[in-house]
């Protein structure tokens, strides 16, 4: 065939298939969207109000998910840093066991828990010595939400550590920074976005646990639980009031992280 | 500066050199000699001196990687000031630095704005910022263009005497080693041959060493007579003779190679036998090096001449014609097998 006429075949086919694209792709769109969109047509604007226990919900949801999303970031920040560098016989079965978390149900996952931190289990018998309650209580809440987000922000944040140039790093050394400051000044500046997405999520999946704080902790009720509650004794009238405050509260931190990363070119 | 460094893994290398000024260790890829810097930088373990023992941080050296690996996200004149101490001098410093290798206009742009060679002087900057008592620089001349390295190399050069520190440069490349103040060869994990450049390039002391720094010929023979000014080399059969340059330490009936560069072989038409080594060859293939001709040529011996185009001109060239070549005494390189 000649460049020529491959050229006009080409063009022939190209507008149909991009048009095509472009319909598919928001048709897709327009498929995820679309339950948002219901909404805002089923809530009752008009009579929009709190069920009772739901500002104390929202509060139990931010307070405990910024005590969980912190503890995450501190315990898991070194693990995804020790993760990424280093390398060791036998690492594909840390790394599989670390898939291990997050590839439990939640529901399994809360039952594991309860078992393990529960009354009647050893762990849970010593921490209750110590005075420290593991079920239904907040540190359980916290606890609950840590094992639900802490293996997604490790593998966003090993992910993150393991796009840094290990060439920079030992430069920063040969420059007379010891391994922490070159931790500082080079790999946490460099790993900066990758770790913001991770945080993000860890941030979300913090606030949308459900399966394991239904398990470990029903209270203290925070939101995801609490639309539940309202959804068994009131109705589906009691759960939009307070689904609209989680968009509002859990979603700009995300939202923005996420548009900043893929303006600087990340995802 | 005496260097003395032994590595096991991941490459052995048994390293003792000298460092003076611009020192350039000329190596194959693949010899280890990126490994050598990292080990003397403290980022690999090995054993040696100077600086054995000491964390890669405490070492008073200067690294420059290939690339240079400046941090892409501070400016030209953070990356400099990366190695000062916090403090109110420490921009004005970087700028003092910038400004020695001429860069001070570009201080507030980030890596990605600045072209290869400027990276470098950054780079250069910055190693240096850290007062260091070896530079070690890893192929200098690879992220360079043709069109700007000679110069580049000329100022770097300049630079680093300006500075007075002295330099470890490794590379593959022969022509950076003809600039430099002192060489060392690295073969097979140790150190082949040192010394002046000018020195190291008349006279190889191994074939490896030869064919590194760019000889092409090489020819299996026995001495067979040594006089007053010069040695006769004689091939296996006898079916060729070459006058060499008096050399220490051989005697006759020694086999030796006979290495020649390729561009020191000359056509000469009309110097038939008379003149000294003058040899009459098939020529077997003919190739256009850019301006210059690659004559492969076969008789008596094998021999590869690089003809610059200023000998090519008035002259014709064919498969199989026969030629007349001819190479001086002094520049037929003789070396104990």
């Amino acid at each position: 065939m000649s460049d020529a006429a491959a050229i006009a075949i080409a063009a022939s086919r190209q507008p149909p298939a991009r048009w095509l694209a472009t319909l598919m792709a928001a048709a897709v769109l327009v498929f995820l969207l679309a339950p948002f969109a219901a909404l805002v047509f089923a809530t009752d604007w008009h009579d929009f109000q709190f069920a009772p226990g739901d500002l104390g919900a929202i509060r139990v949801s931010l307070f405990y998910s910024a005590l969980a999303l912190a503890l995450v970031v501190l315990a898991g920040t070194p693990l995804a840093w020790w993760l990424a560098h280093y390398h060791y016989r036998g690492k594909w079965l840390v790394d599989a066991l670390l898939l291990l978390p997050l590839l439990t149900p939640p529901l399994a996952m809360g039952i594991l828990l309860s078992s393990f931190y529960g009354p009647y289990s050893p762990v849970g018998g010593l921490f209750s010595q110590a005075g420290l309650y593991l079920t239904n209580t907040a540190p359980a809440f916290v606890l609950a939400q840590i094992y639900g987000a802490m293996p997604y922000y490790v593998l966003a944040a090993r992910a993150a550590f393991e796009g840094v140039s290990e060439e920079l790093e030992q430069i920063s050394r040969t420059l007379g920074r010891n391994r922490w400051q070159t931790f500082w000044r080079v790999t946490l500046p460099l790993a900066r976005l990758g770790l913001t997405a991770g945080v993000a999520l860890a941030w979300v999946r913090a606030m949308g646990e459900f399966g394991i704080v239904l398990i470990v902790a029903y209270f203290p009720q925070g939101i995801p639980v609490k639309l539940w509650v309202n959804l068994q004794d009131v109705g589906l009238s009691a759960v939009y009031p307070l689904l609209w405050v989680f968009f509002l509260v859990a979603v700009p931190l995300p939202l923005w992280l996420g548009l900043r990363s893929r303006r600087q070119g990340i995802f | 500066m005496e260097i003395r460094y032994l590595l096991e893994k991941p490459v052995t290398l048994d390293i003792q050199m000298r460092v003076r000024d611009f020192t350039v260790l000329l190596g194959l890829s693949g010899e280890g000699k990126t490994m050598l810097l990292k080990a003397i930088a403290g980022l690999i373990p090995a054993r040696g001196h100077p600086f054995g023992g000491l964390a890669a941080e405490r070492r008073p050296i200067g690294y420059l990687p290939q690339g240079y690996a400046l941090f892409p996200h501070l400016r030209a004149w953070e990356n400099v000031a990366f190695p000062l101490p916090r403090g109110a001098g420490r921009r004005a410093q970087a700028m003092d630095l910038l400004a020695r290798v001429g860069l001070v206009d570009l201080a507030e742009r980030y890596p990605a704005a600045l072209s290869g060679g400027q990276r470098q002087r950054v780079a250069l900057a910055r190693a240096l910022a850290r007062r260091p008592e070896l530079l070690l620089l890893d192929e200098p001349t690879s992220a360079l263009d043709m069109a700007t390295r000679d110069e580049i190399l000329d100022e770097l050069i300049r630079e680093v005497h300006d500075f007075g520190v002295p330099v470890l440069a490794v590379s593959h490349d022969p022509h950076l080693a003809m600039l430099a103040d002192h060489m060392a060869v690295l073969l097979d994990g140790r150190i082949a041959q040192e010394g002046p450049p000018r020195a190291v390039f008349a006279r190889p002391a191994t074939m490896g060493v030869a064919r590194l720094l760019g000889f092409r010929n090489f020819l299996a023979g026995r001495i067979e007579e040594i006089e007053g000014a010069g040695m006769v080399v004689a091939g296996a059969g006898a079916d060729w003779r070459l006058r060499t340059g008096l050399q220490h330490g051989m005697h006759p009936g020694m086999a030796v190679t006979v290495a020649i560069r390729s561009e020191d072989l000359v056509p000469g038409d009309s110097l038939g036998g008379s003149a000294p080594n003058a040899l009459k060859l098939k020529v077997v293939s003919l190739r256009e090096e850019g301006v210059a001709l690659r004559v492969r040529m076969e008789g008596a011996l094998s021999l590869d001449m690089l003809l610059p185009r200023l000998q090519c001109e008035g002259r014709s060239l064919a498969l199989g014609t026969e030629l007349w070549v001819q190479v001086a005494p002094e520049h037929v390189h003789v070396m104990a097998e």
